[in-house]
């Protein structure tokens, strides 16, 4: 049972395990270079063929042996109110995502072998792609929504790392950006359900907040429901969170093929399908998808008429399927949704790693958009500038954000820095002129140790220096020196004493002395 | 076979084994003191597996009479209080022994005095009866006056007389207490069990008088707030390996004893906490201001030693089991982190003839094996999560929260102090302007660089994995503490 549990925890560790060892050697600089690609897709390659194998192999075997569909490996916090646990489950829904996702990650690692060939970024982008599924796995496979989220996050940081990956460009740093920090929205909400979920059941697995949310559905099962669904929502680049997805297709190719086209965006429809019980008590929530999934059928549909360029009007076809898999769910067709899935996938996979082949695929000029849409000017434009969603986010967040935040630094300056003495951006100027004196490596006369700056630094220094006098004059030469001085003058005493004492006379005077005291 | 006194013994016979063999080489001599202070460390390791932690009782009990008249016993045992201090010793003294390749002259006599110096300690940690006590605290003096007077730097003497004056001055009052207890003591006897009982019977004021006098000669050696005045000269005047001794392990032996005398005479520490734990607070921000003032590193270590022996008072004064084993894991953690800082301070001064923080900067380059341990010890001085230190001070944190709730914040603040002077000194050594020119300075040596990782592995190892630590200490802790409960805290 446990050795089980081991052997599907190996699924997920040993893709990480992967970028491991490849950032291992290349911070060492074992695998640098073009001479290191060989060892470094090797071991990417490894991984990502292992990982299917074995959790086809173990899946299987449950299959076959009928045994349960949880696996529990161990407890990783264990506090008396709540409980973390490492755990699995396996069931048909997770084996089918989970084999699908990892063998589409095997096909595109190899693809992505020819494709990087020569590329200075080569060892790196094995080792986020290595990242990237041990995450997805992790989220497919976890028995806990706590451990899914360790693997969002981890999917969501390699997406981030990827979209980056030309980080010498200023647009794809910016881009990269932008789409974390929507996916932040998705992930703040994730975390509010995994909040309520620790401290109103005191458990965030999966069988645990099914069970829960049998009786009835209160609010607080809506609010669990709800962050987890914001979550696969936000992920899967829903309307009106659909902005960031074109922006994340900046990063090469192949890995836009399975982030966006694929696997990433399909995550968050197998999260909602994972928590699909909970969908079914809180009847708004279904409301809500097929709103959502309405919206973004047709937000895509009329986008990806318009759209310019291959891999922009590919995700917006896939934002249409990924929209119907939503409507599907709201209206509880699980296993439509769950096939529809997978084949939409393999489908879109396919087509996303054609998409650098594409110019020399066709024959003919790529059609214009249909007529009827280029009738109607003001959809036309909507449609070509994807509804303006972008622009509208800006102003509505990002430029509140933005004053705000001048704001605060302001005040920061004007009044914190001065208070702590700090050395802020306003006092750079100061700093810039004391420079000579830096660069002529003068050492400089007066020390700085010992000084505070800002007012606690300050009231620090006077204490200090307080406490300094005190140690020096009263413990180290008051004890210190007296403590010597002292046994030095009892000495000089008894030497006197003792010179008195060696002349008989005296001697003779304490023995009478002596005697009369005995007598 | 009694394996404490093979290991009390081993010392002392490698360092007559040393004395004796004629002409020997320094080479021979260093290996010889090496492979004994191995061997004892091996010993006190394995002799984990003899001991049962979880019974309360003295473990490895052994007693032979001395002198019965005067009810003196060779009495020889460990419970989970004194083992981790044994085995701490055993530890820095060979890594004290393994960075001593500075010391040129003299070498025999060196070697011996160290070896004794580890005999008399071991025997401190050791020893179930206040007489055998006594005398190992007091050998301990001669191997550490003739280490300092003899191999330190230029102040040495006044170092040396000074640090012996502090010990045996406050010796005395001890010795009038132990002498008060003998006296008080039907039976007759100076174990620690008989005196324990014994003192029970003692009127409450006498007890409390009996404590002081306990409480000046633990205090000076731990050294609390007032009567610290020897460490910073000593500290900074001994030679390195000899300085890592001092606030390695020396230091542990007052608060050890002080952990002792409060189980002996739990009504009069009852009396007394509030005067400890405030002793214990001003010694916190005293020494974390002082050494903040500092541009001697040296001293600057020996500082952040009194502020952490405030934090070991403050876990001793809180009288519960949370705060014991905080103040017994500080003390493990000083003794790690305090002896690399030394040490490391010690491997800068031998490459740069400075300790004046001013003098350096921009060292990252040049030597980053030196600096990132500096930076590691640094982060360890102020208990980083993943250290031993944090473990420390959480738990005394919880227990001084139990007791004095919203006061145990001051505690926070010198944390907080020796953040400022820890940071504040890796920013000074390895960043900003180069002063100097350090281009030419070696890195650490395999040797060197041996001995601070395996400090730096301790500290680690016990920062991340502490119940190897605690679950040893935990039965011996709560059997200190059931007095107090019962006391009706």
């Amino acid at each position: 049972m446990s050795k089980l549990a081991f052997m599907i925890a190996l699924v997920p560790l040993l893709p990480l395990l992967a970028a491991a060892w490849i950032a291992l050697g290349y911070m060492l600089g074992w695998n640098r270079g073009e001479a290191g690609e060989r060892e470094t897709h090797w071991v990417a390659l490894s991984a990502a063929t292992v990982a299917p194998i074995l959790l086809t192999a173990t899946g299987l075997y449950t299959w076959l042996s009928g045994g349960s569909t949880s696996y529990w490996l161990g407890a990783w916090l264990d506090l008396t109110h709540f409980t973390a646990a490492i755990s699995f489950r396996l069931d048909a829904l997770s084996l089918t995502v989970g084999v699908l996702f990892s063998v589409i990650l095997l096909l595109v690692t190899r693809f992505s072998v020819n494709y990087l060939h020569r590329e200075a970024g080569f060892q790196r982008y094995f080792m986020i792609l290595s990242l990237f599924h041990s995450g997805v796995l992790l989220v497919v496979l976890a028995g806990e929504a706590l451990l899914a989220f360790i693997g969002w996050e981890l999917a969501g940081i390699s997406s981030y790392l990827l979209i980056a990956y030309a980080w010498q460009r200023d647009i794809a740093t910016y881009n990269a950006t932008r789409a974390f920090v929507t996916n932040r929205i998705g992930d703040a909400a994730f975390i509010l359900a995994l909040f309520t979920a620790l401290s109103f059941l005191g458990t965030t697995d999966w069988q645990g907040l099914f069970a829960a949310a049998q009786p009835e559905s209160d609010l607080m099962m809506s609010l669990i429901g709800f962050g987890i669904t914001l979550a696969a929502v936000i992920k899967s680049a829903q309307f009106p969170f659909s902005a960031w997805i074109t922006r994340a297709l900046e990063g090469p190719t192949p890995s836009s093929a399975v982030f966006y086209g694929s696997v990433l965006s399909h995550a968050g429809i197998y999260l909602l399908l994972r928590i699909s019980p909970l969908l079914e008590q809180a009847t708004l929530l279904s409301y809500l998808l097929f709103t959502m999934g309405l919206a973004t059928v047709v937000y895509g549909w009329l986008t990806a008429q318009a759209q310019t360029d291959i891999k922009t009007s590919l995700i917006h076809a896939t934002l249409v399927q990924t929209g119907l898999m939503l409507i599907e769910i709201a209206l509880g067709l699980y296993t439509l949704a769950t096939i529809h899935l997978v084949l939409h996938t393999l489908w879109r996979t396919y087509q996303f790693l054609h998409a650098p082949s594409f110019m020399q695929q066709t024959t003919k000029a790529v059609e214009p958009p249909p007529l009827w849409l280029r009738n109607k000017t003001w959809l036309n434009a909507a449609a070509l500038q994807r509804f303006w969603l972008d622009p509208i986010a800006d102003s509505l967040l990002v430029r509140p954000t933005r004053k705000l935040a001048q704001e605060a630094q302001l005040f920061d300056e004007r009044i914190i820095e001065p208070l702590t003495g700090q050395p802020g951006s306003s006092n750079l100027l100061a700093i810039l002129s004391r420079r000579p004196t830096i660069a002529g490596s003068m050492p400089s006369l007066e020390s700085q140790v010992g000084t505070g700056v800002g007012v606690l630094g300050v009231l620090m220094q006077w204490a200090a220096e307080a406490l300094e006098w005190f140690e020096n004059r009263l413990v180290l030469q008051g004890s210190g020196n007296g403590l010597s001085r002292l046994t030095r003058f009892l000495g000089a005493q008894a030497e006197l004493l003792d010179n008195y004492l060696r002349q008989p006379r005296y001697l003779l005077v304490l023995i009478a002395a002596t005697l009369v005291v005995i007598l | 076979m009694d394996f404490l006194i093979v290991l009390l013994l081993l010392p002392l016979g490698g360092a007559l084994f040393i004395l004796l063999w004629p002409n020997a080489s320094p080479r021979l001599i260093r290996l010889l003191a090496l492979s004994t202070a191995s061997l004892a460390l091996l010993l006190s390791v394995v002799l984990s597996s003899a001991i049962d932690f979880n019974n309360p009782a003295v473990q490895l009990f052994s007693k032979y009479t001395w002198n019965p008249r005067l009810g003196t016993y060779f009495v020889f045992g460990v419970d989970g209080i004194s083992y981790p201090l044994i085995v701490l010793t055993q530890l820095l003294i060979l890594i004290a022994l393994s960075v001593s390749g500075s010391i040129k002259e003299r070498i025999k006599s060196y070697y011996v005095l160290v070896l004794l110096l580890e005999f008399a300690t071991t025997g401190v940690f050791i020893s179930q009866g206040w007489a055998l006590f006594y005398v190992f605290w007091e050998l301990v003096l001669i191997p550490l006056f003739f280490l300092i007077d003899r191999w330190g730097e230029s102040q040495r003497q006044t170092a040396a007389l000074n640090f012996v004056l502090y010990t045996m001055g406050g010796s005395v009052f001890m010795l009038l207490s132990l002498l008060l207890l003998f006296d008080a003591n039907p039976a007759h006897s100076f174990l620690f069990d008989s005196i324990k009982t014994a003192a029970q019977a003692l009127p409450a004021s006498e007890q409390t008088l009996i404590f002081l006098g306990l409480l000046i000669g633990f205090g000076v050696k731990m050294p609390i707030f007032p009567l610290h005045g020897w460490l910073p000269l000593a500290d900074v005047e001994a030679p390195t390996p000899v300085a890592m001794l001092l606030s390695g392990i020396l230091v542990k032996m007052g608060a050890y004893g002080l952990i002792r005398s409060v189980d002996m005479l739990p009504q009069a520490a009852l009396q007394l906490q509030g005067l400890l734990v405030a002793l214990g607070l001003i010694g916190i921000i005293y020494g974390g201001l002082l050494a903040w003032r500092q541009q001697n590193l040296k001293r600057m270590v020996a500082y952040a030693s009194v502020s952490h022996m405030g934090a070991v008072l403050v876990g001793i004064a809180t009288l519960n089991h949370y705060g014991l084993t905080g103040a017994l894991t500080q003390m493990l953690g000083h003794g790690l982190v305090s002896a690399l800082l030394f040490m490391l301070v010690g491997l800068l001064y031998e490459r740069t003839q400075t300790y004046n923080i001013d003098d350096y900067g921009s060292m990252l380059a040049t030597t980053p094996l030196l600096a990132g341990l500096m930076v590691f010890a640094l982060l360890g001085n102020v208990g980083m999560p993943g250290t031993i230190g944090f473990v420390a001070e959480l738990h005394t944190l919880v227990g001084g929260f139990q007791r004095w709730t919203w006061l145990i914040a001051i505690l926070s603040l010198g944390v907080l102090i020796s953040a400022t002077y820890s940071v504040r000194t890796a920013k000074r050594l390895y960043t900003g302007p180069m002063r100097g020119d350090w281009s030419t300075m070696k890195d650490l040596n395999l040797s060197e660089c041996m001995a601070g990782m395996a400090l730096m592995a301790a500290t680690l190892w016990l920062g991340f994995y502490p119940t190897l630590l605690i679950s040893r200490l935990q039965v011996s802790v709560s059997q200190w503490a059931s007095a107090f409960v019962q006391g009706g805290l």
